[in-house]
């Protein structure tokens, strides 16, 4: 597909690439849902996915952390190519994520939710849980305290020993957000943060999001909240029916045409359903 | 019922207890296994054969079936494990059927048919309780281990287990050499309890029995397992002399009661947790103030 702009004014670093997506597609069945998506992310950028749903943005993340694998392709992490690897060693090269729809262990504490997630940085072996080693009650007691403190940065001020899945939903996002940081990533990939959320909850995110960014982290993620978008993304790609719409500073993307087509419809479709409008409106007088 | 014949129950009970935390402790790891019975099978021919006709001691005749039952668990790991979850299962029963065909020809070894005589001084009351209490301990420390919440997270949720850098495969096969040390202990008390094995001791009923009590039990805490088993050992023996032959049917009408309102069995953690999560906003709401998101709506609502 062509790309149809493609512009990098944008504001946000532009260092080696932590992220880069060269010609990557995916086809289910008949189905071309990812079609020769190029999309390079540099270190500590925070960049936005857009386009209408069904656009492929999702299964573009879910290639990246190797959910599904791409039909052809690559995806470099930090100039590693990850396209053919499994999810957890992906996630070992620093990738972490959250979920379109909301993805927590049932059964779990909200605390016990994010302990989960420092398994790569918890050393300790079965072994030692059985001796009662120090060191593995020490390592127990020390992931214990920076879930806490990564519950506390994300905002989450439910109790950290109710279960996470009885919390709300503007909660239960921040809760996969902390677990997804548990891992210490590099690179975390975000599937709608603020969907459900108000205004308010939205723009912590946001402001979560710059926190993030500053401690040196790249963060993807996929937002329809366009004030958002243009206030926290640096550049944004906007994807529909599969392809690269454009690439870009937000606010430039947004302002072309095959993106307002793309969300909105089409100029003449617009015309045509005013004029309809207009017409059934008519008889009864207004 | 007679104090000896309930002895002799709780006895049963106990080596059903170790039979249902090896099934649980694969089943932690989301993968649903008969396995156990079969290592409990190879490990109690292989102490009964060491210790009765090579002259092994005891105890060190227990580490080897043990340490032969942990082997057999990662043997089959590395066989299994790649099989989507129904298939797995089915190939774990299979073996089950395998042991006993295995059982039947390798007469040398296993007495055939007939079965073979097993010593009997590990049937004592302090080494049963003595297994029992060095497997839950183990339970409980794997609990809040490193191993522990990957494994509750492989089994809620194997996909997003590996987006937290778990290998979902290393920590099943961990599960099933766990498994198959506990079903190693469970086989070889059998058979020192029984001291007489043959081709139906360890058969599909004693896992299908086992599984129940897991599953009845609990199987989202190591408790559960234990609970199980001795609940629904202990049950049908005591219920045999007042309902005499319908002892069965309150068993099954009882079971049937807890599938459908403890669908999570007898030791529900997340029902406790849910209940105390409850209180606790009951507790927060009595003395809140307006929450800051009541007031997020009316401001804009009043400058339209």
């Amino acid at each position: 597909m062509t790309v149809l702009g493609e512009r990098d004014d944008v504001t946000g670093p532009s260092g080696p690439a932590a992220v880069d997506i060269t010609h990557l597609t995916k086809a289910f069945g008949g189905l071309t849902a990812v079609d020769d998506v190029t999309i390079s992310v540099p270190e500590r950028r925070i960049h936005g996915i857009l386009g209408p749903n069904g656009a492929g943005k999702t299964t573009v993340l879910n290639m990246i952390s190797g959910f599904i694998t791409a039909d052809s392709g690559t995806i470099e992490v930090f100039g590693h190519d990850v396209a053919r690897m499994p999810p957890f060693k992906i996630a070992r090269r620093g990738v972490a994520r959250t979920y379109q729809n909301i993805r927590l262990f049932p059964g779990m504490t909200v605390l016990e939710t994010v302990v989960a997630g420092a398994y790569l940085q918890r050393r300790s072996t079965i072994l030692s849980a059985l001796l009662l080693s120090p060191a593995e009650r020490r390592e127990r007691r020390e992931v214990r305290e920076q879930a806490a403190e990564l519950l506390d940065r994300v905002g989450v001020r439910a109790d950290h020993g109710t279960l996470a899945e009885t919390l709300s939903y503007g909660d239960q996002r921040r809760v996969e957000i902390a677990r997804a940081l548990a891992t210490n990533p590099r690179v975390l990939l975000l599937d709608e943060p603020t969907a459900g959320m108000n205004d308010a909850e939205s723009e912590a995110v946001g402001r979560l999001l710059v926190e993030l960014q500053a401690s040196g982290l790249t963060l993807i993620l996929i937002e329809h909240n366009m004030r958002l978008v243009e206030q926290f993304c640096e550049s944004v790609t906007v994807m529909s029916s599969g392809a690269v719409l454009a690439q870009g500073a937000p606010t430039w993307c947004l302002e072309q045409d095959d993106v307002k087509e793309a969300y909105f419809g089409k100029r003449s479709d617009a015309a045509r359903i005013a004029t309809l409008r207009r017409a059934r409106r008519g008889p009864s007088g207004s | 019922m007679s104090t000896t014949a309930l002895l002799t129950t709780l006895q049963f009970a106990g080596v059903n207890a170790l039979f249902a935390l090896a099934i649980y402790a694969s089943l932690r790891t989301g993968v649903l296994s008969l396995a156990p019975v079969f290592f409990g099978a190879v490990s109690a021919f292989t102490f009964g054969y060491t210790a009765g006709t090579v002259g092994l001691s005891v105890p060190l005749a227990l580490v080897v079936g043990v340490g032969l039952g942990a082997a057999m668990g990662a043997v089959t790991a590395v066989l299994i494990i790649r099989l989507d979850s129904h298939y797995l299962a089915m190939a774990t029963i299979a073996m089950v059927l395998i042991g006993r065909v295995l059982i039947i020809n390798l007469v040398e070894y296993t007495g055939g048919p007939t079965g073979t005589l097993v010593p009997g001084d590990l049937g004592t009351w302090a080494w049963l309780i003595g297994s029992l209490v060095v497997a839950c301990y183990v339970m409980s420390r794997l609990a809040g281990s490193r191993y522990g919440l990957a494994a509750d997270a492989v089994r809620e949720d194997p996909a997003v287990a590996q987006t937290l850098a778990i290998s979902p495969r290393r920590i099943q096969f961990v599960g099933f050499v766990i498994s198959g040390a506990l079903g190693g202990a469970a086989g070889i008390f059998q058979a020192s309890f029984l001291q007489y094995i043959g081709p139906d001791t360890f058969y599909t009923h004693l896992g299908f029995v086992t599984l129940a009590a897991v599953v009845l039990g609990g199987a989202f805490h190591w408790a559960g397992p234990v609970v199980g088993a001795i609940a629904f050992t202990l049950l049908p023996e005591l219920l045999r002399e007042p309902m005499g032959e319908y002892d069965r049917v309150v068993t099954g009408v009882l079971l049937v009661i807890i599938i459908i309102y403890m669908p999570r069995g007898l030791v529900d953690v997340r029902r406790l947790r849910l209940l105390r999560s409850r209180g606790r906003r009951r507790a927060v709401d009595d003395d809140a103030t307006p929450t800051p998101t009541d007031r997020d709506t009316t401001p804009a609502q009043v400058t339209t």
